[in-house]
């Protein structure tokens, strides 16, 4: 587990990251979105040990990571730019990081590389942006560090590549309890990862939540009620995030269960409802607007 | 699955990364020895072509001191050491310029001790294995031509070690360069600042001090810089490239060892401190830790605003308003320059304006103090009762040697020789001094003291004295008179032991010089120092020597002795070993007497009158009128006349000097070939000058101008 305590940097009277508060469990996929400037880096940067907080502090399963090699074991960090030797190639950096990291699987490695096609001799000053990112993802899970830290390491990768870094990740959460961190500006990118999301904004936590039971606990309800009295029974209760009216139409985001919303809405006399699956775009939507955040503006630009 | 995560698995991969620092280190080094050795052999053996060496065995010693020269203490290798130690400092350390590499490094689980560790002994192994394969290299093409013997080893090894502690003093300091910096070029700059920073505050010190105060004296308390390896080591290897003997040169460099190895751990200790301290955040920044910037601008834009106000006060002639206000100006520009580098951003000059104020006020203070003399340094006069003693030099700069016959400066004999107890001569020329102005004086001579506080402190100062002034006289010669002015000054009266190993000793009356066996060294001396106890300041300022001791000893030292008329005891022993010879030459032995008189007296009027007037001759031309007659006497009664009024040209005068000297002429002299004067014929004649006022009419007559052969 990763504890992230009232962590504080500050760059030259810059306030980076103000106070965040994060906990990231094991064997789940957590996703750190925020725009460009949120503070996404510098959290990852602090959680890898490369940076040391101004305030607050940092534990990986327990201990502070900042120049603590036991704690580094644990992780591993792929930076949104990742650096790899000049003139080197993936065999290179493979001799490289099997020497640091104790569990490094070389074997695994190179069954990888083959996997995505990537030549091991050619020299990585070579390869495409894409393709730099997955070597750097694919050193980093065969490091086989609990901790997998990746800085917007997935956007720009195409979908087929996405699919099998999925898969991998699957794979290294089953078998090896993986607990990849994703961070990135793009809530889409990780929709289809993430296990848990915090959004950051302006330095600081706007929201942590398990994506199940953000999912769960808010439903989309669309319905044509019989009469205003119908309307105001079936809502009687229950907190109402969202509601537009297109017509008799009505489109309600409220938070309760699928379950709940159903029965409540089987009791008044509607012409039609539906409950409808909502999107992880649409749940931070609701989410934060009713913090009073404008999401679209925030990360879907 | 492997597990290699081992310091030396770590080592090497570090070296595959510096593979370029191993070559451009093996080149330098390579042309550093190698290069250099073959170039020096090469000369040696186109000297013996060209016949040069007399023997083979002087053909040998030269090949030895050349490979000596190449290996040992080599001075322009300095540059080369320089340059390695700032690339292989800078260069393992780099990744801290670049936040992607410092991303990499601080999150890998690498201890960051060892981290600093295998990149610090990394660059020590890259310059020990080339420079030491370098020297072996060297050390076999020298042997193969028989340049090399056990003395020349020797010195290899001192010099290596020399060398070594020289590349560790400036590599540790790029090392702490890196640390404080966030970029190549600042790096670069802050290495040049922290190894130069000493040296130009001593000089911007100096220069200031020899500017404003006029009893500034470097001659016993030198400002010299006491941390710069640049001083130490340009100034200590051409010392030591002169001595022949291992066993002092060995001591000579031991100092250093001790000096630079200290230094050397200080500044590594500072690099590692710095290391830990670092924030990874500095990459790409100026300056890693950005606190320190306030401080960094006072103390460089201080020097530097001084130094363009110095610049600015010779131009203006010392207008001490245009001074303030040319070092108010370069301060401001020189605080908005440090700005713009700190923040590597235009818009930043006008940054952090309480440190530049600061900055600016601390140049106009430090000016201001010299300009008014604020510390009263010109009006140090310490009391007879702070004084424990006194040391003084009167315009005597002669040569003095240590036990292992190495050049000792006449400042270092005489500050460790010369105790004067009785100091009130000394505070009384100094007071009358301070009252009146070298300008005043008839025939002011520069005086060095070393006053020797009770408190410990030593302060070094000048002043002028005046030598006609028949007061300070009396003052000069209860200075002189005593013996322990004698003991400081002249080597002969203490050093028993040096003279005991005279190679030579050789009289000299200006024209003939007599060649005294070496044993004659220990009663030569006994009845010179018998004499020395009626030398004062009256017998050095008011009569010339009639004659010249000179003792030769090994490694090229000699010390030459004047002998005045009154030095009987000397004069009789010279006279027993029939190697005498007075001053006033005998004209039955001259063949020719040439006179050169310049006629200056004509070239102070050529300098108001147009060229060729003042000669009265129209020349019509600007160029100045050559007045020079020269006229060859060869008469009997013309020599007799001449050698009573002569003075040999190259005769030390002592205190005398010049004043009875006219400048006017040069006499040239050539004897005949059969005479029974043991003249040296090796340059066929002896320059001599006319005493003043003593020309002689039928002389003067001849050398008119117009007049001449």
């Amino acid at each position: 587990m990763i504890e992230i305590h009232n962590l504080t940097k500050t760059f030259e009277k810059i306030k980076a990251v103000d106070d965040v508060s994060v906990t990231i469990k094991d064997n789940t996929v957590f996703g750190l979105i925020g725009t460009n400037g949120a503070g996404k880096s510098t959290v990852l940067r602090m959680m890898s040990g490369i940076l040391k907080p101004d305030s607050g502090a940092v534990a990986v399963d327990n201990m502070p990571v900042y120049d603590n090699v036991e704690a580094k074991k644990k992780l591993f960090f792929i930076a949104d730019e990742p650096y790899f030797f000049s003139n080197s190639n993936a065999q290179a950096m493979e001799r490289y990081y099997s020497g640091i990291y104790e569990n490094f699987d070389s074997e695994e490695f190179y069954r990888y590389l083959e996997s995505f096609n990537l030549d091991k001799r050619r020299k990585i000053g070579t390869f495409s942006k894409g393709m730099k990112k997955q070597l750097a993802l694919l050193l980093g899970i065969c490091a086989h560090t609990r901790y997998l830290l990746c800085d917007e390491t997935f956007d720009g990768l195409d979908p087929v590549m996405r699919q099998g870094i999925k898969s991998i990740f699957a794979k290294e959460m089953d078998e090896k309890g993986l607990t990849p961190v994703i961070a990135s500006h793009n809530l889409r990118e990780l929709e289809d990862i993430c296990d848990h999301v915090g959004l950051l904004h302006r330095g600081g936590v706007l929201l942590s939540r398990d994506l199940e039971d953000m999912k769960c606990n808010i439903q989309k309800v669309q319905c044509v009620f019989a009469t205003v009295e119908e309307e105001l029974k079936a809502l009687s209760g229950m907190e109402v995030l969202k509601k537009e009216q297109r017509g008799s139409l009505r489109t309600f985001t409220v938070r309760s269960t699928r379950e709940e919303v159903a029965a409540r809405f089987a009791t008044v006399d509607t012409v039609f409802y539906e409950v409808l699956p909502l999107s992880l775009e649409e749940i931070f939507i609701s989410e934060t607007e009713v913090v009073g955040y404008d999401i679209k503006k925030l990360i879907l630009g | 699955m492997t597990s290699r995560n081992s310091f030396w698995v770590s080592s090497i991969e570090n070296h595959k990364r510096r593979i370029w620092v191993w070559i451009v280190a093996a080149l330098g080094n390579l042309m550093a020895y190698v290069g250099v050795l073959s170039v020096y052999l090469s000369r040696i053996r186109t000297r013996n072509a060209d016949g040069v060496y007399k023997t083979g065995e002087e053909f040998r010693d030269a090949m030895y001191q050349a490979t000596k020269d190449a290996l040992g203490f080599q001075t322009h290798l300095g540059t080369v050491l320089v340059i390695l130690a700032v690339i292989i400092g800078v260069q393992g350390f780099s990744y801290l310029y670049d936040r992607k590499k410092v991303d990499m490094y601080h999150s890998v689980p690498v201890n960051k001790n060892k981290r600093f560790v295998i990149i610090y002994v990394n660059g020590l192994i890259i310059y020990l294995v080339t420079a030491l394969t370098s020297i072996l290299i060297a050390v076999i093409a020298a042997a193969s031509q028989g340049a090399v013997n056990g003395e020349v080893l020797a010195v290899t090894g001192v010099g290596f070690v020399w060398n070594l502690l020289f590349f560790l003093v400036v590599y540790h300091t790029a090392v702490l360069a890196v640390m404080l910096t966030g970029n190549c070029l600042i790096t670069l700059a802050a290495v040049a600042v922290l190894m130069l920073y000493e040296v130009i505050v001593y000089t911007l010190a100096g220069n200031m001090k020899y500017s404003f105060f006029k009893t500034v004296s470097g001659f016993y308390v030198t400002q010299s810089p006491k941390l710069s390896v640049f001083s130490d080591y340009s100034e200590k290897s051409w010392r030591l490239k002169q001595l022949t003997d291992v066993n002092a040169m060995v001591r000579g460099v031991l100092p250093y060892y001790g000096k630079w190895f200290i230094l050397a751990l200080v500044i590594l200790a500072a690099a590692w401190l710095c290391y830990r301290k670092r924030p990874s955040e500095a990459a790409g920044r100026a300056l890693a830790f950005t606190r320190i910037e306030p401080f960094l601008k006072i103390i460089i834009v201080v020097p530097a605003g001084l130094w363009i106000g110095m610049l600015v006060r010779d131009e203006t002639y010392g207008n001490t308003m245009l001074t303030v206000a040319g070092m108010a100006v370069s301060g401001v520009i020189a605080c908005a320059v440090m700005e713009i580098i700190f923040d590597f951003d235009l818009r930043s000059l006008h940054k952090h304006l309480i440190s530049s104020g600061v900055a600016i006020a601390g140049i106009i203070m430090v000016f201001l103090v010299f300009e008014y003399d604020l510390t009263g340094y010109d009006k140090y006069l310490p009391s007879a009762d702070e004084l424990d003693s006194v040391a003084v030099s009167v315009d005597y700069y002669g040569s003095f040697w240590d036990e292992d016959f190495t050049y000792v400066s006449s400042a270092d004999f005489s500050r460790e020789h010369m105790f004067l107890k009785d100091v009130e001569p000394v505070l009384s020329l100094a007071e009358v001094a301070q009252q009146k102005d070298s300008e005043d004086m008839d025939d002011a001579r520069n005086v060095n003291v070393l006053y020797r506080l009770k408190s410990g402190r030593q302060v070094g100062r000048c002043f002028y004295v005046d030598f006609s002034d028949p007061a300070s006289g009396e003052q000069m010669n209860s200075i002189i008179r005593t013996k322990e002015f004698k003991d400081g000054t002249y080597q002969i009266m203490t050093d028993q032991a040096s003279y005991d190993k005279a190679a030579k000793i050789t009289y000299s009356n200006g024209a003939v010089n007599v060649v005294l066996p070496a044993s004659d060294a220990q009663k030569l001396r006994d009845a010179y120092l018998k004499d020395m106890e009626q030398y004062d300041f009256t017998l050095a300022a008011e009569e010339r020597p009639c004659g010249q001791i000179t003792f030769s000893f090994p490694n090229w030292m000699e010390d030459s002795l004047n002998v005045y008329s009154c030095f009987e005891n000397t004069i009789t022993y010279l006279q027993s070993q029939e190697a005498y010879y007075p001053i006033q030459l005998n004209a039955e032995d001259i063949a020719d007497i040439t006179v050169t008189n310049y006629h200056h007296e004509l070239e102070e009027n050529d300098s108001i009158m147009p060229a060729g007037e003042a000669a009265g001759v129209e020349t019509g031309s600007d160029f100045p009128v050559d007045n020079t007659v020269t006229k060859t006497f060869l008469a009997q009664e013309e020599f007799e006349q001449i050698v009573g009024v002569i003075y040999p040209e190259f005769m030390s005068s002592g205190w005398n000097d010049d004043r009875e000297l006219d400048n006017n002429y040069d006499i040239y002299i050539t004897f005949k070939k059969d005479t029974a004067y043991p003249y040296d014929r090796s340059n066929y004649g002896v320059y001599y000058k006319f005493y003043t006022d003593k020309v002689p009419e039928f002389v003067k007559e001849a050398t008119a101008p117009g007049a001449g052969d």
